[in-house]
């Protein structure tokens, strides 16, 4: 398939440094399969079975993972309750919904706030949610897990241990190999104690628990960070077997809202906390706009991809961060068009991709593009998805064999989609 | 401090569409009458506004309900507002019209309920932000101070009295 005028302009932008002969290569040898989508929208769902129907289909900011056995988990929000489903043919058919919260709750669900779920290796099902308790910004980081493989959840318990009515938002979990569940968040505890002795306190805090039983207790909540910024999700990668990089956005000179990056021990121990973006983005407002990470090759080293409209860098762009080094190399602007924004990395053997959305001013298109050699060099821009109505931010999940979008829209449903290569 | 300077030339709309959900919207809003001053916005919403204030100059301030910097600009606002009714504000939230019962309390507690005000009434957000500036990324404050000619400059961050007032110099502060 050969790119478009625009996509080979693009193209020629990302790659102003690569030989030609390369360029070429790549031309020819790029490609995902045709798309098509099996998924049905919540509108014909509604048609069918009434308004009152559950599904992935009609909820609110899914996200998804899969479990040892390659069985997909989907969790969702509808009608202030968490839901849970399981799909055993990735995606094309779905179980029916189990609700985690018996009672309903003001679960938080948006492009930056949704529930997350991952199943350890013997079962558990865990998940994690923000709920919402008042106008002015509070929160609480909520949890719940299944023992009995997603047929019933236990009561969710708060995670944030610091029993004050302000913001714990933001959740953000990962499980490490060594089985150590790291639940992370945008916190404004200390906010709150710098305000009560009239201190200024630019932004929140970040802060993380850590469970060593899948879910069945939490550690104290471990600080990580001051003045972070207060309304982008966090990006979680492996650090060794047993630790967790994250990557948020931070704020520098209490106006410049790039990221920063850390490493988190199962002991409340914080490494390696640098800047891991230089894009001097000077604002004093909310970007709503999180980056994504996953770990290269090089385990010291990191794919990151992020927005910004700072004085130096605006638009999507993508770069690898070296723990070793602390240092962040091979920048490439990813999208500048106005519209262009929400970048989703996945990595599965050689092959990372990325995604993310543009809008030309009638339509939402869902780009991708590939990296065959640890994020180098790429593959020229594929527009995958193409609608007229309302879409979430686009995710990419690995099951191990391949790398699919996950990604909640009006007009296709939920739509969970084998992104392939075609060679 | 982003500040860029566009001209009112230059952008598209699915007219076709807009109508049709302009008429859908219309129809729902006179079906459930509110009590509060919150109108419905959709993709011809901010041409309307501008017509309305065809030749005058005026500011516009997008906030949120989940945004903490917008509560800073809002209260200032409100007192800039009870200060001078004459002060030609245009506030929008870019949070759903199914959430206007949450964002009338907000308007109310920095005395803007009284003004008409308006909330994003179409889930497809990003042609709404569209509509009232193509570069404008979503980042919250956002606002921009409208010329008499409709050029305007826009601004992400909290919004100072003194923005305002050089740009408005017979506002009463």
């Amino acid at each position: 398939m050969l790119p478009t005028l625009g996509q080979a302009v693009l193209f020629m932008r990302i790659f102003p440094m690569t030989s030609r002969a390369l360029v070429l290569l790549a031309l020819f040898a790029w490609g995902f399969s045709a798309q098509s989508v099996s998924a049905e929208s919540c509108a014909a769902l509604r048609e069918l079975h009434g308004n009152e129907i559950v599904s992935v289909h009609c909820g609110g900011a899914p996200s998804a993972s899969f479990d040892a056995q390659g069985r997909l988990w989907v969790a969702f929000v509808q009608d202030k309750h968490v839901y849970v489903s399981y799909s055993d043919d990735k995606g094309a058919s779905y179980s029916e919904p189990v609700q985690v919260n018996e009672v309903a709750e003001d679960t938080e669900f948006n492009g930056e706030n949704r529930p997350k779920i991952i199943v350890a290796p013997q079962g558990e099902v865990m998940l994690s949610w923000t709920t919402k308790t008042s106008s002015n910004f509070t929160g609480l980081i909520r949890f719940s897990r299944s023992v009995d493989g997603g047929k019933t959840f236990e009561v969710p318990r708060t995670v944030n241990d610091d029993g004050l009515t302000t913001g714990h938002r933001f959740d953000s979990l990962f499980l490490s190999d060594s089985g150590n569940l790291y639940l992370t968040w945008i916190d404004k505890r200390d906010m709150e104690a710098s305000l009560a002795v009239g201190d200024a306190y630019p932004g929140a805090a970040i802060y993380y628990a850590v469970s060593k039983d899948f879910g069945k207790t939490f550690s104290p909540n471990y600080p990580v960070s001051q003045n972070s910024c207060e309304c982008c999700r966090i990006a979680m990668a492996p650090q060794g077997d047993d630790k967790v990089a994250i990557l948020w956005r931070q704020i520098y000179d209490s106006q410049i809202r790039d990221h920063a990056v850390a490493v988190l021990g199962p002991e409340g121990e914080v490494s390696g906390l640098d800047r891991a973006t230089v894009d001097d983005w000077y604002i004093d407002a909310c970007p709503h706009h999180g980056p994504s990470m996953v770990q290269a090759q090089d385990a010291n080293q990191y794919h990151m991809a992020w927005f910004s409209a700072g004085e130096l860098h605006k638009g999507i762009y993508y770069a690898r961060y070296d723990l070793g080094q602390a240092d962040s190399n091979q920048l490439i602007e990813v999208d500048a068009t106005p519209g262009a924004g929400h970048p989703s990395l996945a990595q599965h053997g050689d092959e990372l991709l990325l995604a993310w959305k543009g809008f030309n001013g009638v339509a939402t298109q869902l780009h991708v593009m590939s990296s065959m050699d640890d994020g180098k060099s790429w593959s020229p821009v594929q527009t995958v998805f193409n609608t007229e109505q309302a879409s979430d931010h686009p995710l990419l999940i690995s099951d191990g064999k391949a790398i699919y979008l996950s990604w909640s829209t009006a007009q296709f449903g939920y739509v969970f989609k084998e992104l392939s290569h075609d060679d | 401090m982003t500040i860029s300077v566009v001209t009112k030339k230059g952008r598209r709309f699915p007219t076709v569409l807009a109508l049709s959900l302009s008429m859908l919207y219309t129809l729902g809003g006179s079906l459930a009458a509110q009590a509060d001053n919150i109108q419905d916005f959709y993709t011809q919403s901010f041409e309307q506004i501008k017509a309305q204030y065809e030749g005058e100059p005026f500011v516009v301030s997008l906030w949120s309900i989940d945004c903490a910097p917008c509560r800073v600009e809002l209260k200032m606002l409100g007192e800039l507002k009870k200060n001078d009714p004459d002060f030609a504000l245009v506030v929008i939230s870019t949070d759903s019209i199914e959430n206007r019962e949450e964002a009338a309390d907000i308007l109310d507690s920095y005395e803007l309920a009284g003004i008409k005000t308006w909330m994003f009434a179409d889930a497809f957000v990003e042609r709404l932000r569209y509509s009232v500036d193509p570069l404008w990324h979503g980042e919250l404050p956002r606002s921009y101070f409208f010329k008499a000619d409709h050029s305007f400059e826009s601004h992400s961050g909290i919004l100072t009295r003194e923005q305002i007032g050089k740009f408005f110099p017979s506002i009463e502060q």
